[in-house]
C-alpha cells in the first residue's frame, strides 16, 4: 500500500471462514483494495449481520448506502458497512433488491439502523420490513419522488414561492432561467454516440460539391 | 353549598374536581426549528410528562441540500467545495476523507510534506471545531464568558486558514495527491509560537472556568450516561465513543496520513454522561496541540503534492513555459481526472467522530455514486434514549455534548 | 450620529453625511448645556433610535451562521453598533438569513418573519440565501430567500467574512436613515 488512505491490517482468511459459515446464502465475496465486499441473499441479511456481530466481531453498523443501478434487473444495492473495534476491521455486506421487494430491517440488532433505513428509504424508495417508522427523513414533509434515483433530476420538479394573494408558501413547478450546466467529456475523437455540435447539418445536406482538380476537367 | 371559606377554596376545589375528571396527559412541545440552543435547524418534537422527557422525535432535513446528488454531477475535484460546506465548523476534516478516498482508487502517493501539511491542518481544525463546541456547551447550560474568550483563538485559527488558503472557513485546501499550495514562509514558525501563547493561555483559562465550577457541573455530571453497549449499538464514534469508555480512535487504529509517525494519548471517559463528553474534547484540543508541534518539528522539505501530472495540475509558473503543463492544467481543469472503476470506504477521525466516505466510481471523471457517512446522524438518532427521563432543561446540554452541525447531518 | 441639528446638512441626504466635525459636538453640548434640551424631528429621532439598536434575530441556518457568530465574538464585536443577537422574533428588528434556505425551512423561515413586529428588515447572507449559489440547481434548495421574504441587503461571499457582514450591517442602517421612517 503505497498512498496514505486508512491503514488496516488484512483480517486473513476471513473471506474463507465467513464463506463456510455462510454457505448458499453467500453469493459473492471479493476483497478488492484490501476491502472486503459481500454479497448475500436479501432475505437472510439478518441472519448474516447476525452472525457477523456474534460470531465474527463486527460490532458497529456504520453506515447503510444506497445506490441505484437502473440498468440491473434489481436496481438498487444496499450496502451495509460494518466495523469491529476489537479486531480492528470493516467489512461491507451488500444486497440487492428492487422497488417492491422489501429488505429485512436490522433494526432488530442494531438500533442505530433505524434512521439509515428511514434514509434510504427516502432517497431511493426502498422498503425495509420490519423497521416500524420508516417515514421519510431528509427531504421536505411532503416530498415526492426519490431524489437519488438516476432518473429523478437534479433539480427536482417543484420549487417554493411566497404568494402575496394566498399568503402562504406555494409551491410550483420548477423554472430555471439557465439549466444546469452538464458536460460529458467523451472525446470527439474517440468516437461519441452522438452527433457533435455543429455537426448536425453534415447529415442533412451534403454541402457544395468538391471542386475538381485541374487534370480531371475535360476541355 | 355554603360559600366556600378562604381555607378551602381554589387548591381545594381543583383537587376534588380533578379527582372526578381526566388525568393529566403528557405534552408535545415543539422545539425549533429556530431555537438558539438546536445549534442550526433541528426540530425537537418532545413529549414531556411534567418537565421529564419521555420522548424525544427529532426531525432532521432541514438543512438537507443534496450534496450527494450534486456531487454525482460533477467531477472529483469541483465536488471537493461540497465537502467543505458539509461540516462548516471543521471544513479541512471533511475534505480529508474524500480526498483520501479518491487516492485510494487512483493509488497515487502523497509525498511527505504533504501528509505532514494536512495532519496539521486536520489538527488545527480538530481545534478550532472543539473551541466552538466547548463553548457552545458551556454557554447552552448558561455561562457565557468561556464562549466569548475561545472564540478568540478561533478567530486566529480562521486568519490561519486565509493565509494558506485565502478563504477564511471553506478552505477547498486538500486535493487528491496532497494540498493546493505550500505554506507561506514563517508560517510553522509563526503557529508554533501562537499555540503556547495565542491558544493554551486562553483555552485553559476558560476551561478553568468550567471544569470545576458547582454549576456547570450540576448541569452536566450524570446526566445521559450511554454504556458500553449502547455506544457500539447506536453507532457512536469520535470523542462520544471515547466518553463512553472504548478507547477507539481511528487515528491510532486505523492511520492515515502522518499520524503513525506522532505520538499522542487518546482521552477516554469513565462515566459517559454530558461532563465527559466535554472533558474528553478538552483533552483532545490538548493533544491535537501536541501533534501539531510534532509536525512542525518533523515536516520535511520537498513537493507539497503528487508529481503525477495526470491528476495534480502544474504549478502556474511552469504553465507559462511548458506546452504539456498547460494541457494538463487544461484537461484537468476541464475533464478532470479519470478514477478507476471499484468501490471504496474510507473513513477519517474527524472532530465529531468517524467521517466516511462511500466512493462508487465507474471510472469516468465524476463519481457514480458518493455517500457520506455523516457523524451527527448516530448521535443524532440517540438523542431519544440519551434524554428519556432527564428534565427539560437538561435537553440543550445533551445536544451541546453531541456536538451537532446539520450542515453533514441533512447534507 | 442621526440627530442632525447643524443647519448646513438641512438639505442634504443623510446618506450623504460624512463623519460629523468636531464643531458639531461642540454646537450640541453648548446647545445642551444652555438650554437644558435638544430640539429635533421626530423623524430624526427615530432614525437614531432604530439604526441604534438594531437587534438581529438569530436565523443561522449554515455555514454563514458561524461567520455570523464571529461577527458578533469579541474580534469584530457588532454590539458597539448596537447589534445584539436576539433569540425572539417579537423582539427583534432585523433578520439575517445566514445561509442555505432549504425548502423544509422556507415555511417556517416565513412565519418567523411575519412574527416579527414592524419595522423589520432583512440581510441575506452569503450566496445561498442570495440566489441559492453554490446549490442553486438543487431540487431542495430555494434559488435565494428573496422568494419567501422582502431583502433589504444582500452580502455576498460563500461565506462573507465577518468583515463583509459588518459592512452589510452599516449599509442597512444608511438605508434606515435614507428611506426616512414614518412610512416605509
Amino acid at each position: 500500500m503505497n498512498n496514505s488512505a486508512p491503514r488496516i491490517a488484512p483480517r486473513d482468511g476471513i473471506i474463507e471462514e465467513v464463506t463456510a459459515a455462510l454457505g448458499d446464502i453467500l453469493i459473492e465475496a471479493k476483497d478488492a483494495v484490501q476491502e472486503v465486499s459481500l454479497t448475500v441473499a436479501r432475505e437472510s441479511i439478518v441472519e448474516v449481520c447476525t452472525m457477523l456481530r456474534d460470531r465474527f466481531g463486527y460490532q458497529q453498523l456504520m453506515e447503510i448506502a444506497g445506490a441505484d443501478y437502473p440498468s440491473r434487473e434489481e436496481r438498487f444495492e444496499v450496502v451495509y458497512h460494518l466495523l469491529s473495534v476489537t479486531k480492528n476491521h470493516r467489512i461491507r455486506v451488500r444486497v440487492t433488491t428492487d422497488e417492491d421487494k422489501a429488505v429485512p430491517s436490522v433494526t432488530g440488532i442494531w438500533p442505530v439502523a433505524g434512521w439509515l433505513e428511514r434514509e434510504v428509504f427516502d432517497m431511493y424508495g426502498v422498503i425495509f420490513e420490519g423497521n416500524n417508522d420508516l417515514r421519510r427523513i431528509l427531504t421536505d414533509y411532503g416530498f415526492r419522488g426519490h431524489p437519488f434515483r438516476k432518473d429523478f433530476p437534479l433539480s427536482g420538479y417543484v420549487e417554493l414561492r411566497y404568494s402575496e394573494e394566498q399568503k402562504r408558501v406555494v409551491y410550483e413547478p420548477v423554472r430555471l432561467p439557465q439549466d444546469f450546466r452538464a458536460f460529458d467529456f467523451l472525446s470527439p475523437w474517440e468516437g461519441a454516440a452522438y452527433i457533435l455540435p455543429g455537426d448536425e447539418k453534415a447529415q442533412e445536406a451534403p454541402g457544395a460539391p468538391t471542386p475538381l482538380k485541374a487534370d480531371e476537367i475535360k476541355k | 353549598m355554603t360559600i366556600a371559606s378562604p381555607e378551602m377554596s381554589h387548591a381545594q376545589e381543583i383537587a376534588r374536581s380533578g379527582a372526578t375528571e381526566s388525568k393529566i396527559a403528557n405534552y408535545t412541545i415543539n422545539f425549533g426549528p429556530q431555537h438558539p440552543a438546536a445549534h442550526g435547524v433541528l426540530r425537537l418534537v418532545l413529549e414531556l410528562d411534567g418537565e421529564i422527557v419521555e420522548r424525544v422525535d427529532p426531525h432532521v432535513g432541514l438543512l438537507h441540500r443534496g450534496t450527494e446528488k450534486f456531487c454525482e454531477n460533477k467531477t472529483y475535484i469541483q465536488s471537493i467545495p461540497y465537502m467543505d460546506r458539509l461540516d462548516y465548523v471543521s471544513p479541512m476534516c471533511m475534505e480529508h476523507s474524500y480526498v483520501l478516498a479518491i487516492e485510494k482508487l487512483l493509488g497515487i502517493e502523497v509525498p511527505l510534506r504533504a501528509q505532514y501539511l494536512r495532519t496539521f491542518f486536520a489538527e488545527l481544525t480538530r481545534v478550532s471545531n472543539h473551541l466552538l463546541n466547548i463553548g457552545s456547551h458551556v454557554m447552552d447550560v448558561g455561562a457565557m464568558t468561556p464562549n466569548l474568550w475561545l472564540f478568540e483563538p478561533r478567530e486566529d485559527i480562521m486568519n490561519f486558514y486565509e493565509r494558506v488558503s485565502g478563504a477564511r472557513m471553506h478552505a477547498n485546501y486538500f486535493r487528491p495527491g496532497g494540498v493546493h499550495q505550500d505554506v507561506p514562509a514563517g508560517f510553522l514558525e509563526e503557529v508554533n509560537v501562537w499555540l503556547d501563547k495565542g491558544l493554551l493561555p486562553i483555552f485553559e483559562d476558560a476551561i478553568s472556568l468550567v471544569a470545576d465550577n458547582r454549576i456547570f457541573k450540576q448541569r452536566n455530571v450524570d446526566i445521559s450516561i450511554v454504556s458500553k453497549e449502547d455506544a457500539l449499538a447506536w453507532g457512536f464514534s469520535g470523542p462520544m465513543i471515547r466518553a463512553a469508555g472504548i478507547p477507539w480512535d481511528l487515528r491510532k487504529s486505523q492511520p492515515y496520513d502522518a499520524y503513525d509517525r506522532v505520538e499522542f494519548d487518546i482521552p477516554v471517559g469513565t462515566k459517559g454522561d454530558c461532563y465527559d463528553r466535554l472533558m474528553v474534547r478538552v483533552e483532545e484540543v490538548r493533544q491535537s496541540v501536541r501533534i501539531m508541534k510534532q509536525c512542525i518539528r518533523d515536516m520535511p522539505e520537498g513537493p507539497i503534492a503528487s508529481l503525477d501530472r495526470k491528476v495534480v495540475p502544474p504549478k502556474r509558473a511552469e504553465m507559462k513555459q511548458s506546452m504539456e503543463s498547460l494541457i494538463h492544467h487544461f484537461k484537468l481543469y476541464t475533464e478532470g481526472f479519470h478514477v478507476p472503476a471499484g468501490e471504496v470506504y474510507v473513513a477519517t477521525e474527524s472532530p465529531k467522530g468517524e467521517f466516511g466516505i462511500y466512493l462508487v466510481s465507474d471510472g469516468t471523471n465524476k463519481p457514480y455514486r458518493v455517500k457520506i457517512r455523516p457523524t451527527g446522524f448516530s448521535h443524532l438518532q440517540a438523542m431519544d434514549f440519551m434524554s428519556k427521563g432527564h428534565m427539560l432543561a437538561d435537553v440543550t446540554a445533551i445536544l451541546g455534548s453531541l456536538d451537532i452541525v446539520f450542515g453533514e447531518i441533512d447534507r | 450620529m442621526g440627530v442632525i441639528l447643524d443647519p448646513r446638512h438641512e438639505n442634504a441626504r443623510p446618506a450623504d453625511l460624512q463623519q460629523p466635525d468636531p464643531k458639531f459636538f461642540t454646537e450640541l453640548q453648548s446647545e445642551v448645556t444652555d438650554k437644558g434640551f435638544l430640539v429635533t424631528s421626530t423623524e430624526d429621532l427615530f432614525q437614531w433610535a432604530r439604526t441604534g439598536s438594531l437587534w438581529w434575530m438569530t436565523f443561522g441556518l449554515a455555514c454563514c451562521a458561524v461567520e455570523m457568530i464571529h461577527a458578533n465574538m469579541p474580534r469584530y464585536d457588532l454590539e458597539r453598533f448596537g447589534v445584539a443577537p436576539r433569540a425572539s422574533p417579537r423582539q427583534s428588528d432585523v433578520m439575517i438569513v445566514a445561509g442555505t434556505l432549504c425548502n423544509k425551512m422556507a415555511p417556517a423561515l416565513r412565519r418567523v418573519y411575519d412574527q416579527m413586529s414592524e419595522p423589520r428588515y432583512v440581510i441575506s447572507m452569503g450566496s445561498c440565501a442570495n440566489g441559492g449559489g453554490y446549490y442553486h440547481y438543487s431540487y431542495s434548495v430555494v434559488r435565494g430567500c428573496d422568494r419567501i421574504v422582502p431583502v433589504d441587503i444582500y452580502v455576498p461571499g460563500c461565506p462573507p467574512t465577518a468583515e463583509a457582514l459588518l459592512y452589510g450591517v452599516m449599509q442597512l442602517q444608511r438605508k434606515i436613515r435614507r428611506v426616512g421612517t414614518i412610512e416605509r
